[in-house]
């Protein structure tokens, strides 16, 4: 499991809350410019697994490592800043700004600018300020928000939300995205979307840990993992893990 | 083009005129208004931006202004020096308390901040070897530029306004650039803010530091106005008034608190054969603000412009505005 | 410093820390049924205290009507606070900062009213047992004082007995808890939360009306009580009373302790720097759960 070519590497992951063992001994890996898949009844942990993973949660057991190197206590906005960054189960879209500012601010994390420096409006900071501006309005190109792009996010459909999400992960040129459901909600074109985009975001050199109920969405994954409470059972691909009886047993006839 | 800067120009010639046509008394309140309207940004940023209830900024305001007065008093400096002092001691203040505060919940935060506006003035009360007290420091001179003195409301009015506008520039500019778009992103959702890389706790740090140098610059011309400062003048009280002008005003936008300090400092004037009612009155306009008006006075306002311009109310341009 | 010094200070400790426990309590009981945190507790207490002044000195009712009375009156301004705000409030979506801003709102508009009805000057209530008092190893301590500690440590098991054992309480509790659920199961959710700002309000009032032939009370008082019982509600886990009995003593010792030994005025520096202390090092006191912030 220890190959210099992963870029994260999850290690014996084991935690349980008041008793009850959310996670144990959950050890995958992630290829570099890999897209991998989580999939699992509901209950099994993938929340909890990404919690670990990006921070949210200090796992009881186990080491995630990122990029060789162990991320121990770093916290969130670190592990975002090296370029980690997730999406949530429900989308968190900041209500008061629009679809243009939820996106920029995806994009602040490539720019530096201090509080004095955006006081005064000084050169520099006007500068920083263009450049999230003009990497907003590309990516929001490219994942077909333009007709949106002034609207306040709070009055968004479910489904645009959830690309809205992904938008806003994107801009900041991450490394590695953790995708969690995020086709939940989206209707077929919108998930036939979303397959496009994330096998044209690997080609531009991201990686993609994703979780997903839609199976259609899974067969984008090199390598698909099943967690079932807490441990993964089996992997492979797509066509192999569909296969499997422990899977089938597991899903009843998914 | 000339519509949008017309409103400004005429804005502009009233404040010129008006200590020409009001009389002194009132041209003294306006002075007062100016002033607390600069502590009263401070305040209004972490409200409307961070989401913080700050009732501390009487703190903050203690030090400018007796920094100024022990400065320029005791030890015969330039008043240069007891504002930058004033400035750098709240700022510090505000780092090393801040830090570990600015962790609580909302709730915990906004009682610390009360405690520590009731720690500071019990120093000030102890420390009278600084502060004398209850007796004050008074014989605090005069700003002057140059040779002319600012010794009368009149004078005082342009420095302050000047100053308060200058800082009210900064403020904005701050909430329309990338700090203030991670603040406003932090204020909506602060764990998808933090999922994109944006330091909650520092930038409320910072916010907070930058609120307390308002708070300093505010009671250092309050002391150089009055020329006289005790220590009554820097209770809960205080920073009770700092907070209804936040709210009063509008925490939305910065130029709300000038809105809500011109409410404080004029009404009181004209319900003063009541008595202390205006506190009262203070009290319910703050209930009813947060239930029925949370944008405020200055939201209130903008809705009314709005209206009367039969522009009706574009919530979703205003947004892209402050964006660029 | 003698040890009777030390015992006098030991009884001055538990009697105001007892103060600060109702007061506190007043603050658990409105957290632990509707989630809200009560920035005007204190003036609760501040008012029933005034009320039963008035009754007493103005109208000259019999004290134990004029104490019921101004108690009942603490109730009513808690249950008024959630039917005319808090309902309201709450069917909008207001958010947290909201509500804070709203129970500063009131502790300004009741402590300002108390300004302008009754002026600055402090008053006080007859003490229980008048100027009788007991002798304990030299120190003194007033009988009032032991009458205030009895109720207040009366009061807090019979919370205890109220949340655990009764129908309403229970309720309530559920209530706070998981309002939806509770309405399904048939819980009147707005008369619940109704009764806990009602539940508050009564705590708090006490809680006044006992201290006030102690310390005189003034329109100042308010803030001060707020602060001091909420340090012993969350010493307490902010949801449990007896916690918050026992920090509240524990908080009253401390400050009684480090008034003998260093200079009063310091006290208040001392007593709010213990608050401060203690959210940022025991957000969950001795026991219970509380929210922190994360990131």
């Amino acid at each position: 499991m220890q190959s210099s070519g992963d870029i994260l590497e999850v290690d014996g992951i084991g935690h349980n809350f008041g008793g009850l063992s959310v996670l144990r001994s959950v050890t995958f890996a992630v290829a570099d410019k890999g897209i991998v898949g989580l999939i699992g009844p509901n209950g099994s942990g993938k929340t909890t697994l990404f919690n670990v993973i990006s921070g949210f949660l200090t796992p009881q057991k186990g080491v995630v490592m990122y990029r060789g190197a162990v991320l121990g206590s770093q916290s969130i906005q670190e592990r975002s800043n090296r370029g980690m960054v997730r999406t949530f189960q429900t989308p968190k879209v900041f209500e008061n700004l629009t679809v243009l500012e939820n996106i920029m601010v995806g994009a602040c994390k490539n720019t530096r600018t201090t509080i004095l420096q955006d006081m005064g409006h000084t050169p520099r900071s006007n500068r920083e300020m263009r450049t999230i501006l003009h990497d907003a309005e590309q990516t929001l190109e490219k994942f077909e928000l333009t007709a949106l792009r002034d609207t306040l996010a709070s009055v968004l459909s479910a489904g645009q939300r959830r690309i809205l999400e992904i938008a806003r992960a994107v801009v900041g040129k991450p490394s590695l995205l953790l995708l969690d459901e995020p086709s939940s909600g989206l209707n077929d074109t919108e998930i036939r979307n979303l397959r496009r985009w994330i096998v044209q975001l690997r080609e531009e050199g991201l990686s993609v840990l994703l979780v997903s109920h839609d199976m259609g969405l899974m067969t984008v994954s090199d390598r698909v993992h099943v967690l079932y409470f807490g441990e993964i059972i089996t992997s492979g691909s797509m066509d192999e893990v569909k296969q499997n009886p422990r899977v089938r047993e597991v899903y009843l006839g998914v | 083009m000339a519509g949008r800067i017309a409103p400004y120009v005429v804005l502009l010639i009233v404040w010129t005129v008006l200590p020409f046509i009001l009389p002194r008394n009132i041209t003294d309140l306006l002075v007062f208004a100016g002033i607390y309207a600069i502590a009263g940004f401070g305040v209004s940023l972490l409200l409307g931006h961070c989401g913080i209830v700050n009732l501390a900024q009487a703190v903050f305001y203690g030090v400018g202004a007796y920094a100024t007065a022990y400065l320029t008093t005791e030890l015969g400096y330039p008043s240069i020096a007891g504002v930058l002092v004033g400035a750098v001691i709240s700022v510090v203040i505000a780092l090393f308390i801040g830090w570990p505060i600015l962790r609580l919940t909302s709730y915990f935060l906004a009682l610390a901040t009360l405690a520590l506006s009731i720690i500071g003035n019990a120093l000030f009360y102890e420390w009278d070897w600084l502060t004398q007290g209850t007796l004050g420091i008074g014989g605090i001179p005069k700003l002057n530029i140059g040779s002319f003195a600012l010794d009368t409301p009149m004078r005082f009015y342009y420095l302050a306004w000047t100053v308060a506008i200058l800082c009210l520039v900064l403020a904005r500019n701050l909430t329309n650039s990338r700090t203030g778009l991670m603040l406003r992103a932090m204020r909506d959702a602060p764990d998808a803010a933090v999922s994109l890389g944006v330091n909650l706790q520092w930038l409320r740090t910072r916010v907070f530091m930058l609120s307390a140098l308002f708070g300093s610059i505010a009671g250092s011309l309050f002391a150089h106005y009055s020329s006289f400062v005790s220590v009554q003048s820097f209770n809960v009280d205080k920073s009770f008034s700092f907070l209804l002008i936040a709210v009063l005003g509008g925490a939305r936008a910065p130029w709300g608190a000038i809105i809500g300090a011109l409410f404080i400092t004029i009404l009181p004037e004209y319900l003063s054969r009541l008595g202390d009612f205006h506190q009262i009155l203070f009290g319910v306009a703050l209930i009813c603000i947060v239930v029925f008006l949370p944008t405020g006075l200055a939201g209130g306002l903008e809705m009314l412009w709005d209206r009367l311009l039969r522009l009706g109310p574009k919530p979703k341009l205003k947004q892209a505005a402050h964006a660029e | 410093m003698t040890s009777t010094l030390i015992i006098q200070a030991i009884l001055a400790g538990v009697t105001n820390g007892l103060t600060y426990a109702l007061v506190g309590i007043g603050v658990a009981a409105i957290f632990k049924g509707t989630r809200v945190i009560n920035v005007m507790q204190g003036e609760f207490s501040v008012a029933g205290a005034i009320i039963t002044v008035i009754l007493l000195n103005q109208i000259h009712l019999p004290y134990w009507l004029a104490i019921a009375c101004g108690a009942l009156s603490g109730a009513a301004i808690g249950a008024l606070i959630d039917i005319l705000f808090v309902r309201y409030m709450m069917a909008h979506g207001a958010n947290q900062q909201s509500f804070i801003l709203l129970t500063i709102g009131i502790a300004i508009t009741m402590s300002a009213s108390v300004l302008f009805f009754v002026g600055r000057s402090g008053y006080m209530l007859p003490a229980f047992g008048g100027d009788n008092v007991f002798i304990v190893f030299n120190a003194v301590i007033r009988t009032h004082a032991v009458w205030l500690i009895g109720i207040a440590l009366g009061i807090t098991l019979g919370l205890r007995l109220f949340y655990h054992h009764t129908t309403i309480g229970l309720a309530m509790m559920a209530t706070s808890i998981d309002a939806d659920g509770a309405a399904t199961t048939g819980i009147n959710v707005n008369r619940m939360r109704t009764l806990t700002f009602a539940l508050g309000g009564l705590l708090g009032a006490i809680a006044g009306i006992l201290a006030t032939p102690l310390i005189s009370v003034d329109y100042t008082l308010g803030v001060t009580l707020t602060l001091k019982g909420f340090a012993a509600a969350i010493l307490g886990g902010l949801t449990n009373p007896l916690g918050a009995a026992v920090g509240g003593v524990t908080l009253g010792l401390v400050e009684a302790l480090s008034i003998v030994s260093i200079s009063s005025g310091y006290k208040d520096v001392i007593s709010y720097g213990i608050l401060i202390a203690i959210m940022i090092f025991m957000p969950n006191g001795m026991l219970g759960r509380v929210g922190r912030r994360g990131g």
